[in-house]
């Protein structure tokens, strides 16, 4: 059906490009939240998704409750079929219902157009006609590809299942006959415990992005510690340098009570990680960002948000045309070759500041202002340099005196030598009285 | 430690007046004094005085201020040769964790240099605080700039105290401000003579500061402030001859 023909009979039809990388990874997670079903699963691209319950069903409470369990738990309008092999049920659930694979159409074979023909006009229309067949005249007259299909789908060829293997997680745990009463013991075995998945990831080629520690006292109350980084590391002391400062940052310290009984460690959110040079001197491996790590320590003991990165952003607002992000979001930062426009300020006033200006109309460069309580006469201007408003951003800014108001910029000199950035809010065209602000200021 | 000092002392020379361009060396920690109206200034010239590894990040520390504030604007600092991807900005809670944080950075190899605004009396920062700074630096051999506004100079421990204030540009076009000028003083330096100044002007086509001689600076001032009707004609400045044995390096 065509799009137009679509719309003629729903108008409301949400439309979308069609983005198969997305739907090939919601494949994938759907696949992995029906491993709570049963550890055997594996994917029928495009779209499909075989779950081999043998021996599962009971545990559910029969197969209508899995089955009922499965449907509800995928979040979707979906289409199954049980049967005894995979073949059939992938026939079943995309060319038929019901259990009988002979009732099937010759369709469920997936062959292409030109043997489906030719099958139908032989008038053969189900499986079952098919499988009444010598197979030998079948293969000779619609290729050998329909009889493979054909005994797969009867089950007379075997249609393994290829598993999905989950990577295992990593978690350690250290379990003490005697509790743990010093904040250094625990220190010490949580550093024992990174040095073994620094182990473990450094075989699978994984770095961990984030860190968690779960201390269990014997009154039963838990501790966590969770750091972050922000690229993937399996480096003990790196983390454990974190780990330090969270314990810093608490507000209650690390207070082990009657002691801890046990300590575990998970590795979340790995990454691959390539095994890097090792250094010759101190036999540890070669770290190509050093800041990477310092960033990670600062954002762990200031806050993310107190450690960012200048991004562009593609607006043409001064103040809009870029942003401060965290550095532990923002891994590569590239920003265009600088183009051919009027100086930028070194330093940006946010927001702008307003100040009493005089200057001639309707086009001329302040002549003396008063910015912070000080008269600064202006000695040498530049200007104007004038940016409009983003009208695509506001509701009715293609209509005439909806897009906002014209910003003139000026660079100017003042006697003292100083250079700012400051422009008048609005043309006089625009309206009687317009504003100046102080914007940025220039070495 | 003093054995790296030495070191230092015979790798980076000092900024003598011997008619070289005023520079920030490296392994060390420098102070740059500025009103709070200069600022612009004094960041530009911790950004292109300093001797720094043009490819590792810049670390600006800062703190949080009320009101208004002061943003780092990258496309300005590609301007100062200052690629704003390696611009990382850290923002401290007050003037401990500031210093705190400028510590740790300075001890990090990684960045190419660390600049430390301040502003106000940091009572915090003393003889201890800045030895622990050069202690730093030394080791990790990145400059280490505190850039102090509004601020007394305080004893400390820095191998270098300087002042900048913005100066007149010599006007390009009719009465278009210049490119960036500054005065700058080395006010104090360790061991050795200090009391020097500078006028200096970035130079877009080198990307460097040059010097250009006071007694031309006081000149063109008098031009601009008594020849308003005589404008100097054409947009150039007498620019001495360049100086031998000061390399003008795209820096920081």
């Amino acid at each position: 059906m065509t799009l137009a023909d679509a719309r003629a009979r729903c108008p409301d039809l949400a439309t979308a490009p069609h983005d198969p990388v997305a739907d090939s990874r919601a494949l994938e997670r759907l696949a992995g939240a029906m491993i709570a079903f049963t550890p055997l699963v594996s994917l029928d691209a495009p779209d499909g998704v075989v779950l081999d319950v043998t021996g599962c069903a009971h545990l559910f409470g029969g197969e209508a409750a899995l089955v009922r369990a499965v449907l509800a738990a995928t979040g979707h309008a979906v289409r199954h079929a049980l049967a005894p092999h995979v073949a059939a049920a992938r026939a079943l659930a995309r060319f038929g219902g019901g259990t009988d694979v002979r009732a099937l159409p010759v369709s469920a074979l997936e062959l292409d157009a030109e043997a489906l023909s030719g099958l139908r006009r032989a008038g053969l229309e189900t499986l079952g006609d098919l499988a009444s067949r010598p197979m030998a005249g079948l293969a000779a007259r619609f290729g050998e590809l329909a009889v493979t299909r054909l005994r797969a789908i009867l089950g007379e060829a075997g249609s393994p299942v290829v598993p999905l293997r989950l990577a295992e997680p990593i978690r350690l745990e250290t379990r003490f006959p005697e509790p743990l009463a010093r904040t250094d013991d625990a220190l010490d075995v949580i550093e024992d415990l990174l040095a073994q998945a620094s182990r473990t990831m450094e075989q699978r080629q994984l770095g961990g992005r984030r860190f968690l520690v779960t201390l269990h006292r014997t009154d039963n109350a838990r501790r966590r510690l969770a750091v972050e980084t922000g690229l993937a590391v399996r480096d003990p002391a790196a983390v454990m340098r974190l780990l330090r400062e969270r314990i810093d940052t608490l507000s209650d310290p690390l207070d082990p009570g009657f002691g801890f009984d046990a300590i575990t460690l998970a590795v979340l959110g790995a990454q691959h990680l390539p095994s890097r040079q090792i250094m010759l001197e101190d036999g540890r491996e070669e770290n190509a960002d050093d800041v990477a790590a310092l960033v990670d320590q600062l954002s762990v003991r200031m806050g993310e948000d107190s450690v960012r990165r200048v991004a562009p952003r593609d607006r043409h607002l001064p103040e809009k045309a870029q942003a401060l992000v965290p550095a532990l979001r923002l891994r590569n930062v590239q920003w265009p070759p600088p183009e051919d426009v009027p100086p930028r300020p070194l330093l940006l006033l946010d927001p702008p500041q307003q100040v009493d200006v005089i200057a001639g109309v309707p086009d001329s460069p302040p002549q003396r202002f008063r910015w912070k309580g000080r008269l600064h006469d202006v000695t040498l201007a530049e200007g104007p340099e004038r940016i409009g408003a983003e009208w695509w951003r506001r509701r009715g800014g293609h209509m005439p005196g909806g897009a906002g108001e014209t910003r003139d910029y000026y660079r100017i000199e003042d006697a003292d030598g100083r250079r700012y950035w400051i422009f008048r809010h609005g043309l006089f065209s625009e309206k009687p009285d317009p504003r100046w602000y102080l914007h940025g200021l220039f070495p | 430690m003093f054995h790296d000092q030495a070191g230092a002392c015979i790798e980076d020379p000092p900024p003598d007046s011997g008619g070289g361009i005023p520079r920030l060396a490296r392994a060390q920690l420098h102070e740059v004094h500025a009103d709070g109206v200069d600022w612009a200034g004094a960041l530009a010239f911790g950004l292109g005085a300093m001797d720094a590894d043009g490819r590792k990040p810049v670390l600006l520390l800062r703190t949080r201020r009320r009101g208004a504030a002061m943003v780092p604007y990258g496309a300005g600092f590609a301007a100062f040769g200052v690629d704003p991807a390696r611009l990382v900005v850290i923002d401290a809670r007050d003037d401990a964790a500031l210093l705190r944080a400028g510590l740790d950075a300075a001890r990090s190899s990684g960045p190419a240099a660390v600049i430390v605004e301040s502003w106000g009396r940091l009572r915090e920062y003393d003889m201890v605080a800045s030895r622990r700074l050069i202690l730093a630096a030394e080791r990790s051999r990145i400059p280490v700039v505190m850039l102090r506004g509004d601020a007394d100079p305080r004893p400390s421990a820095a191998h270098t105290r300087w002042t900048v204030s913005t100066a007149p540009s010599v006007p390009l076009e009719p009465r278009a401000p210049g490119p960036p000028a500054l005065l700058v003083e080395l006010v104090r330096r360790r061991g050795g003579p200090a009391g020097m100044r500078w006028r200096l002007e970035w130079n877009d086509e080198h990307g460097g500061f040059r010097d250009i001689p006071l007694d031309h600076a006081a000149a063109d001032a008098d031009d601009r402030a008594g020849g308003r009707a005589a404008p100097l004609s054409g947009a150039v400045v007498p620019l001495p001859a360049l100086r031998t044995g000061a390399p003008l390096r795209r820096i920081a």
